[in-house]
């Protein structure tokens, strides 16, 4: 039952009907032939053997051989065939008798004439039948003419007639075929495109929209295993979400975990810190603040890389007036700055476009790191600039500090990771980044290229 | 005396966080988990929550403060860290402090909210100047005068006051103030913190109260 549901057999039927109508078309044009044939061509359907024949015949039963009987005969079969021309040729060579001879005959026929005459009309136009009268050659000859267009086989005839109906017949039949076709490929042609488009169109979450199965047949079976393919798909991306939801809850709890002993042991800090204490404890608690506070950012930062390493850190960007955001960043960074007695040097400017496509917490995140790195690493040349700077390719902040350089780095190794996130992150934004260091100091450029 | 309820069930940092507040003059209300929280919340300025708690978490916990007490601060202080935590925190909360912290930022912080929410009715001491902010009087100390600011003024001096400390951005000022958004190159605050300036600053041209942070924008610091 499916096979007659499928476009093969759709298309096996249309051929089969092409061909039937051809058939039928022979069938009828035979019909009509005959039809016609039959009533309308009954005297001039001629066949040349038969009248030769019935010529032979007819020459070899006059007994009686005088001019009127022949004259009489002549007469007979002119009504027979209307358009037929006869004469007699007596065996001396003189023309006799004629009937309906309207081309030039000698009426003394030599040996030669009458031998170019048989040469000429031999198997020529008119039809000629040249038979000797009664028994023997001693009376002559009778001759027998008639249009060659007479004997046309009735198809010919037809076509004369008919032609016009025919072909335009015959065109209707191939065009019909062709309409036929073309609305059938047409069809399985929309329907692909359709599904291709379909195929194109994405839902909010991403995923292709499944199809409606409208038939069952092969596009039909086609549009099926493509809303299976979506379904599987989504099956898979949810997977994914709840893997990723997974992934991120166990981090968050991980994190968590080993921020909540570090929150005691500042509690115990703290506490011992009141306490009267030698200068020794003092450096020691100093101490143990300071890497407090590096703990805590090695954690974030881990987490964080963990999370961009595997793509799963949330990214969600959206236009941000750049400028806008960068000072209110300085904002939470001036008074730590301040406090570590640094001089702090802002020139930020607005660009040209100061909306950029970014998601502002990675953006957040990248001048954190930065500032921190600042702090921790090049604590030594208290200064932090940070300023703006437009060029005809790009707009780009610039983070500034006195450290002693990339590559002279204080003993904490913290910074090779906050500056992997950084990276990650900036690429991820489609920004760009370079590092400009020396001993005198590091000079950092976030670029947006116009 | 303001009173704090803090819900932590953590023993050594609820403990230490609990001394450590109350040596600083809070009266603070520990708890170790949001059970009780009906009982006491209506009596207090500010609520300290901890986000994994044993029964109901604190997030639950703070959207449900919220919905009943719109005018308690709710200040979160969790060891979650993670960028979608904060957002769900912030949704409902008016900060969001991550663990390890120091204690004197989280009484930084606890400060800032209960001068947002104007439950603090202490006369403030600005260098010559003495605030009174529930009705927003200022007195000139020096010349035993009470300093008149006319509207634009009046707001633009009690969003320093609400926002004590905080560096302010022209943007922030403007649009907390005016109410609309601000456009780069505009004068209009500059001239109005010129006038401020005028009425408050001993020597407006060696501007003390009002400080410029070059750069960003200004500053009312304590």
């Amino acid at each position: 039952m499916k096979f007659f549901r499928s476009l093969l057999a759709k298309y096996m039927l249309i051929i089969f009907l092409a061909i039937s109508i051809v058939q039928l078309s022979y069938f009828a044009i035979a019909a009509f032939v005959f039809g016609i044939g039959k009533t309308d061509f009954s005297s001039e359907v001629l066949r040349e053997s038969e009248i030769e024949e019935k010529w032979h015949a007819e020459a070899k039963s006059i007994k009686i051989i005088t001019e009127e009987t022949i004259t009489q005969r002549f007469e007979d079969w002119q009504k027979q065939y209307p358009k037929a021309s006869m004469f007699w040729v007596s065996e001396d060579g003189t023309l006799l008798t004629k009937v309906n001879v309207e081309e030039q005959i000698p009426s003394k026929w030599t040996p030669a004439y009458t031998t170019k005459f048989i040469k000429e009309r031999y198997g020529g136009d008119p039809f000629t039948v040249i038979a000797f009268l009664g028994d023997d050659e001693s009376n002559g000859f009778i001759v027998f003419e008639m249009p060659k267009e007479l004997f046309k086989p009735p198809l010919v005839n037809v076509y004369e007639k008919y032609g016009a109906i025919i072909l335009l017949g015959v065109i209707s039949i191939i065009l019909f075929f062709i309409v036929v076709s073309f609305l059938f490929f047409r069809g399985i042609r929309k329907r692909l495109l359709h599904l291709q488009e379909a195929m194109e169109i994405r839902d909010v979450d991403g995923l292709p929209i499944e199809t409606k199965v409208k038939k069952k047949d092969e596009i039909g079976q086609l549009e099926q295993s493509f809303n299976r393919m979506v379904c599987e798909l989504r099956e898979s991306k949810n997977r994914e979400q709840q893997e990723e939801q997974l992934r991120r809850e166990l981090i968050a709890n991980l994190s968590h975990d080993l921020r909540t002993p570090l929150t005691k042991i500042r509690a115990q800090s703290f506490s011992l810190s009141k306490e009267e204490l030698s200068e020794e404890g003092q450096q020691a608690i100093k101490a143990m603040e300071i890497s407090i506070v590096n703990i805590d950012a090695l954690i974030e930062n881990l987490m964080s890389y963990t999370l961009l390493m595997a793509s799963k850190y949330k990214f969600e960007q959206k236009e941000i007036n750049v400028i806008r955001f960068v000072r209110e960043q300085m904002t939470t960074w001036y008074p730590v700055f301040e406090k570590e007695g640094f001089e702090i040097d802002i020139e930020v400017h607005p660009f040209e476009k100061n909306e950029w496509q970014v998601d502002p917490i990675w953006l957040g995140r990248i001048f954190d790191n930065l500032f921190q790195n600042v702090l921790r690493h090049a604590n030594s040349g208290k200064y932090i600039g940070v300023e703006t700077e437009s060029t005809e390719h790009y707009d780009a902040f610039i983070i500034k500090d006195h450290g002693n350089g990339m590559k002279n780095e204080s003993n904490a190794k913290g910074a090779g990771i906050g500056l992997s996130i950084v990276d990650i992150m900036v690429k991820g934004m489609d920004l760009d980044w370079d590092i400009e260091s020396s001993e005198s100091g590091t000079k950092i450029k976030i670029k947006h290229y116009k | 005396m303001f009173r704090i309820l803090y819900i932590e069930d953590e023993k050594e940092i609820g403990q230490w966080v609990t001394k450590d507040l109350t040596e600083r003059g809070y009266e603070v209300t520990w708890l170790e988990s949001g059970e009780e929280v009906d009982q006491h919340i209506a009596s207090k300025d500010i609520a300290i929550l901890d986000v994994m708690l044993p029964g109901l978490d604190g997030f639950s916990i703070g959207k449900r403060i919220k919905r009943e007490n719109k005018e308690i601060p709710i200040l979160m202080l969790s060891a979650r860290t993670a960028v979608e935590d904060k957002i769900e925190g912030l949704n409902f909360a008016d900060d969001y402090l991550t663990k390890p912290f120091h204690p004197d930022e989280l009484v930084a912080r606890v400060e800032v909210l209960l001068r947002r929410y104007q439950k603090n009715d202490d006369v403030l001491d600005l260098q010559h100047l003495k605030i009174f902010t529930k009705e927003m009087r200022i007195m000139n100390t020096q010349t035993d005068e009470e300093v008149q600011l006319t509207g634009k003024q009046f707001y633009l001096f009690q969003y320093f006051v609400r926002h004590l400390n905080q560096i302010l951005t022209k943007e922030q000022l403007y649009e907390g103030v005016w109410g609309e958004s601000y456009i780069e190159g505009d004068k209009t605050l500059m001239v109005h913190i010129r006038y401020l300036r005028e009425k408050i600053e001993i020597d407006p041209a060696k501007p003390t109260i009002i400080e410029t942070i070059r750069g960003i924008g200004y500053r009312v610091k304590l």
